[in-house]
Formats: C-alpha cells, sequence, structure tokens
C-alpha cells in the first residue's frame, strides 16, 4: 500500500489546521471582507445593463467612478443601484465599444472620464484589461457561472479569500526586493487602500483613512506610474481617431434611445498638476463634448462637486463619496430626462 | 468546466457518490456518460451535437467497416468516417487560417479577393476527441481488434470526462476493457488519485497560473524589445508554464480517473531531462507522439524506405503535429524545428554508429543515450546532465514560435534573447526573474532526478508522514495562490 489512511487522514488535518488557523489570523489582524473583483463578477454585472434605466444608469470607466460614485447611497435616493462596470486603471473606450455595439442596450450610460486612461491609444496597457473582460464576457461559460456563485458564497464568509491581497503573487510582489534601474512591475497598493463589494463598489478602510503613512504610499504609486510609465498624450491623428471612435460608439446607443453624458471626478495635488499640464481641458474634455455632441459634467464647473478632497490624490473617502452622489444626482437628473 | 473550479468539485463529489453506490454496472456506466455530456455541455451546450456525431458515425462506421470484405467498399467507409472527423475538424479549426491564407495567394496572383470573415467558435476538445474517435476506426479497418458491440461502451470511451477535453489522448484498448467489467477505486486507488489531482492543481494553479503566467504573458505581448535577461526570463516562464499547464492537466486526469478505479495512460515522463528530442518526444505529450507515430509516421513508411524517405518522414509528421496544435504558421515553424532537430540528431546517431563501427572510437566509448550517441569527454552524468540542458536550451527555442502571436514577434524576442538589440527597455522586477528562476532550477532538478524513476517509487521510499507533510503542502500553496478557474492552454488546441 502506497498511501496509508493516516497519511490521507494527517494531510487532511494540516490542511484544516492551517485554513482555520490562516482565517483566525487575518480576522484578527481586523482585515475587512471583501469580494474579488475578477472576470466573473464583471460578467455579472454586465449582464444587468440591459435593465439600465435614467435612474439606473451603466456606470463605466475606472478606479475614480468606482470609488467616488457610491452606489447605495443612489439607490437610496433614486430607489435603483447604478449598474457600475468601470475597471481600475482601464480606459472605458473597449468598454464603451461593447456597449455601442450592443444591439439591444437602450440605458443610460455615465462615463468616467480619467483623460490619462481615457485618451490613451488603442490596444495601450490601459485598454488591455477591459478588452479582455470584453471579450471574455461572450464566453462566460455555464460552469465559471456556477463558480461564481459558489465563490460568492465563500466569499461572503472567508476573509481569506481576497486574491488581490492575500493570495501567493499578492505577497510576492510585495517582497522589499529592489528592482534594476528602469523596472516597474506595476503599481502595488497597501491592502487597506481598497474593498470591493459584491456590487463592484470601492471603498477606502477606516485603518486607510486614519493612517497617512497608507496614503502616502499609494501617492508614491501614482508618482512611481508617472516615472516609469510616461504618459504620451494623443494629439492630432491619434486624437481624432479616439474621438471618431467614441461618437461613433455614443451615436450608436442614441440611436437606440438611450443616453451618455461624460462625468470627471475630482482630484487634486500633485495628480491634479500633472492632468492640468499634460491634458488641458480645452484641448481634451472641451474637444470630446463637441466632437461628440454629449453634454459632460465636470466637477470643477460645480460648487457642490469640487469641494472634495481626495486622500491620496485621486480618490474620494467613502463618507466624501456619498456626498458626491447626493451632490451629483441633482447634477444628471436633469439630463437624463 | 474545467478542473480548478469549485463546480468541478460538486461535480467530482456527485459523481463519486453515484459510481460508488450500490447500482448495476450498468447504470452506473450511464451515469458516467451522462456525467461527461454535462461535463461538456456546461462549456458550450450546442457543440454536444458534434460530439454525439463524432461518436454515432464511428461506432457504426467502424462495424460496417467490420463486417465489409471487399477492400474497396471498406476503404470508402473508411474515408466516410475520415472525411466526416477530420473535415468537422478543418472546419472549425483551420476554416479561417485556410480562407486567410487563399486570400493572401490571390493577392499575390493579384486577384482581389475579399472574404468575410468567418466568425467560427473552436469547440472545446475537438482535437482531441477527433484522435480518440479515428484511432478506433483505424485500428477496426487494419483489424487489429473487434469493433465495440456496445454503444454504451464506445460513447463512455469517446466522452469520459477526465479525457474528453484535453487528453492523454487514449486508444480503445486503454479504456473500452476497462467498461466491460465493473470497476470501483480501491482504497488506495482513491487516495493516490487524490494525491494525483492535488499535485496536478497545485502544477496549474499555483505554478502555471500563479508564479509564472503573467511574466510569460507579459512579455510575449510586448510590441518592443526588451533586454537579454527580461526575454529569457519571459521565455523560460512560458517554458514552465505550458509543462505545468498540461502536465498538469493530465495529472489531473490521469487523478480524477484513478478515484473512479480507471486507469489512464501517463501523458509526460519528466520531459525536460529529456537527452535529445527523440528521448523529448518520448516523454512530452506521450499519447500524442505515439498517435502521430502510430497513425502518420509508420504508415507513412516510418524508417522501412531508406534515409532519405525516413528524414522526410519525420519531418512531415511533426509538421503536421505542429499544425494539430493551432491554425497558424507558428505552430508549423514549431513543428518544423522540432522534426528539424529530430533529423540532425538522428545524422548524429547514424554518423557515430557507422565510425564505432568502423571502430574508430574503440577507445573513447561513446556515451550512448536514448537518443544520442555522441564522443564528448567527461564524466558519463555531467555530459548526460550537460546534453539534456542542450535539449531543453533548443526546446525553450521552439517554445518562442510556439507562444509569440505573430512570426514578428518571435523572431524580435529571439534578437533580444541574443543580445541583437542593444538598449533595449528593462521591463521584469527582480522578483519575477527570481520567481522564475527557481520555478525553472526547482523543475529541471525534479526532473532530472526522477527522469528513470516516477512518482509511485518516490512515494515507496518516503514515510507517511512526510508524504502527509508533502501532499498537504500543495494543497495549502493551492488554497493560498486563490486563482480563479483560468483555462488550460490546451483547450484551445
Amino acid at each position: 500500500m502506497l498511501l496509508t489512511k493516516q497519511t490521507a487522514l494527517l494531510c487532511a488535518g494540516l490542511v484544516l489546521a492551517f485554513v482555520v488557523s490562516w482565517e483566525l489570523y487575518w480576522r484578527s489582524q481586523n482585515v475587512v471582507l471583501g469580494y474579488n473583483d475578477d472576470d466573473s463578477r464583471w460578467a455579472a454585472t454586465r449582464q444587468l445593463i440591459y435593465q439600465s434605466t435614467p435612474t439606473r444608469p451603466v456606470l463605466i470607466g475606472s478606479s475614480r467612478s468606482k470609488f467616488d460614485i457610491d452606489l447605495e447611497t443612489w439607490e437610496q435616493i433614486v430607489g435603483q443601484k447604478p449598474i457600475q462596470l468601470s475597471l481600475n486603471g482601464t480606459s472605458p473606450r473597449p468598454v464603451l465599444t461593447d456597449l455601442g455595439n450592443d444591439p439591444n442596450f437602450r440605458g443610460t450610460l455615465i462615463v468616467d472620464v480619467t483623460e490619462m486612461l481615457f485618451f490613451s491609444p488603442d490596444r495601450s496597457f490601459p485598454e488591455k484589461e477591459a478588452l479582455r473582460r470584453v471579450h471574455h464576457y461572450p464566453h462566460w461559460s455555464l460552469s465559471e457561472q456556477a463558480s461564481f456563485w459558489i465563490s460568492e458564497m465563500l466569499e461572503s464568509r472567508l476573509v481569506f479569500l481576497d486574491e488581490m491581497n492575500l493570495s501567493l503573487g499578492a505577497f510576492l510582489k510585495k517582497l522589499p526586493i529592489p528592482n534594476r534601474p528602469g523596472a516597474f512591475g506595476g503599481p502595488v497598493f497597501p491592502r487597506e487602500f481598497e474593498v470591493v463589494s459584491p456590487d463592484r463598489q470601492s471603498r477606502m478602510t477606516l485603518a486607510f483613512l486614519a493612517d497617512t503613512t497608507l496614503q502616502n504610499e499609494v501617492k508614491q504609486v501614482w508618482v512611481d506610474v508617472g516615472k516609469y510609465v510616461p504618459m504620451k498624450p494623443a494629439v492630432g491623428a491619434e486624437l481624432l481617431a479616439i474621438l471618431n471612435a467614441t461618437k461613433r460608439s455614443v451615436d450608436q446607443i442614441r440611436a437606440r434611445g438611450g443616453r451618455v453624458i461624460f462625468l470627471r471626478t475630482p482630484s487634486d495635488g500633485v495628480m491634479r498638476q500633472a492632468e492640468k499640464a499634460l491634458f488641458p481641458r480645452e484641448k481634451y474634455w472641451n474637444r470630446l463634448l463637441t466632437h461628440t455632441q454629449t453634454t459632460g459634467i465636470y466637477f470643477e464647473d460645480y460648487p457642490e462637486l469640487r469641494q472634495f478632497t481626495c486622500p491620496e490624490w485621486s480618490h474620494l473617502a467613502p463618507q466624501d463619496a456619498i456626498t458626491f452622489t447626493q451632490n451629483l444626482i441633482p447634477v444628471v437628473r436633469p439630463l437624463t430626462r | 468546466m474545467v478542473f480548478n473550479s469549485f463546480t468541478f468539485v460538486i461535480f467530482f463529489a456527485v459523481m463519486l457518490a453515484l459510481h460508488n453506490a450500490p447500482l448495476p454496472w450498468k447504470v452506473k456506466k450511464i451515469n458516467l456518460l451522462l456525467g461527461s455530456y454535462l461535463f461538456y455541455a456546461l462549456w458550450n451546450p450546442p457543440f454536444i451535437l458534434l460530439l454525439w456525431l463524432s461518436t454515432v458515425v464511428d461506432f457504426y462506421m467502424a462495424r460496417l467497416i467490420a463486417d465489409e470484405h471487399r477492400p474497396a467498399r471498406r476503404k470508402a467507409l473508411l474515408a466516410v468516417s475520415l472525411v466526416l472527423n477530420l473535415g468537422m475538424l478543418s472546419y472549425f479549426k483551420y476554416g479561417g487560417f485556410l480562407l486567410e491564407n487563399f486570400t493572401v495567394l490571390l493577392d499575390s496572383l493579384g486577384i482581389a479577393f475579399q472574404a468575410a470573415k468567418p466568425d467560427i467558435i473552436l469547440p472545446v476538445g475537438i482535437s482531441f476527441y477527433t484522435f480518440v474517435t479515428l484511432s478506433y476506426t483505424l485500428d477496426v479497418y487494419r483489424r487489429k481488434f473487434a469493433p465495440e458491440p456496445s454503444l454504451l461502451n464506445f460513447a463512455l470511451f469517446v466522452t469520459y470526462f477526465p479525457h474528453l477535453v484535453a487528453g492523454p489522448i487514449v486508444r480503445p484498448e486503454d479504456l473500452i476493457p476497462q467498461f466491460k467489467t465493473p470497476h470501483r477505486a480501491t482504497a488506495d486507488q482513491l487516495r493516490w488519485g487524490l494525491l494525483l489531482l492535488s499535485l496536478g492543481l497545485f502544477m496549474k494553479v499555483t505554478i502555471a497560473d500563479g508564479l509564472l503566467a503573467d511574466t510569460a504573458d507579459l512579455i510575449f505581448s510586448l510590441p518592443f524589445p526588451v533586454q537579454p535577461l527580461d526575454a529569457w526570463t519571459g521565455v523560460l516562464a512560458f517554458s514552465g508554464q505550458i509543462f505545468c499547464d498540461f502536465a498538469g492537466y493530465s495529472t489531473c486526469a490521469i487523478g480524477v480517473s484513478l478515484c473512479l478505479g480507471f486507469v489512464l495512460p501517463d501523458n509526460f515522463r519528466y520531459p525536460y531531462a529529456a537527452i535529445g528530442f527523440r528521448d523529448f518526444w518520448r516523454r512530452w505529450h506521450i499519447t500524442l507522439s505515439t498517435w502521430l507515430r502510430d497513425y502518420l509516421y509508420i504508415p507513412l513508411g516510418g524508417n522501412r524506405h531508406g534515409a532519405f524517405r525516413t528524414y522526410i518522414n519525420l519531418m512531415i509528421t511533426m509538421l503536421l503535429g505542429g499544425l494539430w496544435h493551432g491554425a497558424s504558421w507558428n505552430f508549423v515553424v514549431w513543428g518544423g524545428l522540432h522534426g528539424l532537430f529530430l533529423c540532425v540528431e538522428r545524422l548524429i546517431e547514424q554518423a557515430g554508429l557507422r565510425r564505432a563501427e568502423a571502430g574508430e572510437w574503440a577507445e573513447s566509448k561513446p556515451l550512448v543515450s536514448r537518443a544520442s550517441v555522441v564522443g564528448l569527454p567527461g564524466n558519463q552524468a555531467v555530459r548526460r546532465f550537460g546534453l539534456a540542458l542542450l535539449t531543453l536550451f533548443l526546446v525553450n527555442i521552439t517554445w518562442v514560435f510556439f507562444r509569440a502571436p505573430t512570426f514578428d514577434g518571435a523572431m524580435l524576442l529571439m534578437l533580444c534573447m541574443f543580445g541583437a538589440i542593444p538598449d533595449a527597455p528593462v521591463m521584469l522586477t527582480t522578483t519575477a526573474i527570481l520567481t522564475v528562476g527557481l520555478v525553472t532550477v526547482g523543475l529541471i532538478t525534479c526532473h532530472w532526478l526522477l527522469r528513470d524513476s516516477s512518482l509511485v517509487q518516490l512515494a515507496r521510499r518516503l514515510p507517511g508522514w512526510v508524504l502527509s507533510l508533502a501532499w498537504a503542502a500543495l494543497l495549502i500553496l493551492v488554497i493560498l495562490t486563490q486563482k480563479g478557474s483560468g483555462s488550460f492552454i490546451y483547450f484551445q488546441f
């Protein structure tokens, strides 16, 4: 006999002991329970877009949309929760193209414009993750759907099931091993920075808000991104191609009775200075609105939307996201009628 | 459904319970068959029709072939089966590729032709189950055995879920006899099966997806050159990823099947310790290489018609073997390179044998491995290890063409690997380089130490508590990796 009953039982006991102690350890560290914002969660949300109405918009964009628009607040005021399809660190254009090409989408779309992502060239890094998810969606199999619902059940009970922060890959990424000059492995955020809820809402944790060291870590991430991934704002023909592609998608949605609104959420500090320098409003935001003949909401134009400070220059704290959403709804409402 | 998913955990638990329930053998086989259809249908339900078509046509065609004694009619019946199976494979797998190349050909002749882009979805596992059913019909045609009288046994042989979508490519004699008599795993088989399933999941989830995939994906997706260290790290990452992904799937399949009491053939035998390319193909995707040998290389004439024809047959076999992996010229180049290396190895071997026969090496005693006859100085173990590293180096060169999205991309990466592009940027973090380096060294060490042994022999040598610790470590690392249910690379083939 190769493997005795005792061998198997000892193995099972060790694995069980590890899982229990691992879970208890992270609970003792006050880690907040969150959900994996993976392909399946995005696909499950993507399925909901056909339920979109003027009061239940689809949100596309990057992390600012996920942090800054508080879905529960929206639901409390309007009665329906928006459908959050934004993706961290990505341009919304692949999703916009996807929704434009979907003949059954006739809803309302709020497009978060973070210029350095929105105006990145086709097929560049900020588009890759969005493209991957868009391409995956039609192939989201019944098996993956079943796995997603089981996973959801486990994630709602186990703190350690957090691929972004508590997986082997996440631990390896955070090892303090210096890199060769010029090498950049992508942004690595402290785990307290973001917790994702089942509806894909992102929130900063209380620990993050209370600790300026953690906030400075994220600020440093933005500085590193600027240093290692130099922005080359699209200009000339490249910019025109982006504007034309955006207009095509907007027109497709409008032709079916849908609505599109562009939204610029707050940022400040060094991030805001860099955005202003690289993407002057008149050359990008204003041109986007005129080229696509679309209404836009720029936070600086509204006193009630420009009163916020971002703890790490780019996203709103949860409490500010609630106020921002409360103030945003009256601005959005007339545009969706 | 993939093995590394929660859905599979529940599915497998139900299948195990049903298979061990006090039910008649025929009912258990029907359960397995229905379970296998469910396993397949949870990807894309309509494609199950193709599976049924292939099963029914080959079952009845083989019976007609066996009953027919007129050679011409036998050939015609075989042709019907081949046309159906290879026709389906060609349409779904090569339709777009053929049309694209036809368009390019017409363009080069100055004929403007604009073909509509075909929107063809490749049914998962079609290359695998096509080869499974083909081998059955061909063997009945050759009168190797009588056709299987039971449609249930035959359908289960084709559809049996552990091997259905990515092999091992089973032969009728591997599996059909096992379905004829009641089979249930012994307690030892069940434990060993679970251990193999754990090992396969560890290879796939932790090593392939968790430690290597990101680095390989990054380097192979870059449209610009990188430093040699980054390029080599990317290639080594893919080399480890493709092995752990595919061998991981096979190990899971063998383990799952063993839990049900059925033995599937080995598909990998420590290929990165191969000495020479002939040895490599005896260790890598064994069920494909033996399939190609038995149904392509030998029918082409094998080595029975002189040296020149042997080399031609080798090249044809490897080129088609490359094309089997996917509809792209890169796969043809990959197969061509393997064919070329096999030919060169054979040339060296033949020359060495001739010189040995002439007594030139009487004193130096050439190193004779399975694959090579090479006279090199030094300690024999060191020489063998050196040759294994050389083989692995060349295998890695071929992986560049296998993985790169385009031929130009492959050539760019090759130039980077050999330092032909100065001042290219650095891309990878030190952690990524160290991770790939450690995994590569670990893989080579494991393969080298186990190349003439097996896991069973290793398990026999270890005390029970060490096995428990090792097994638990595998599972804990799988749990820690937390990678979602990513597809296996070979599903796309």
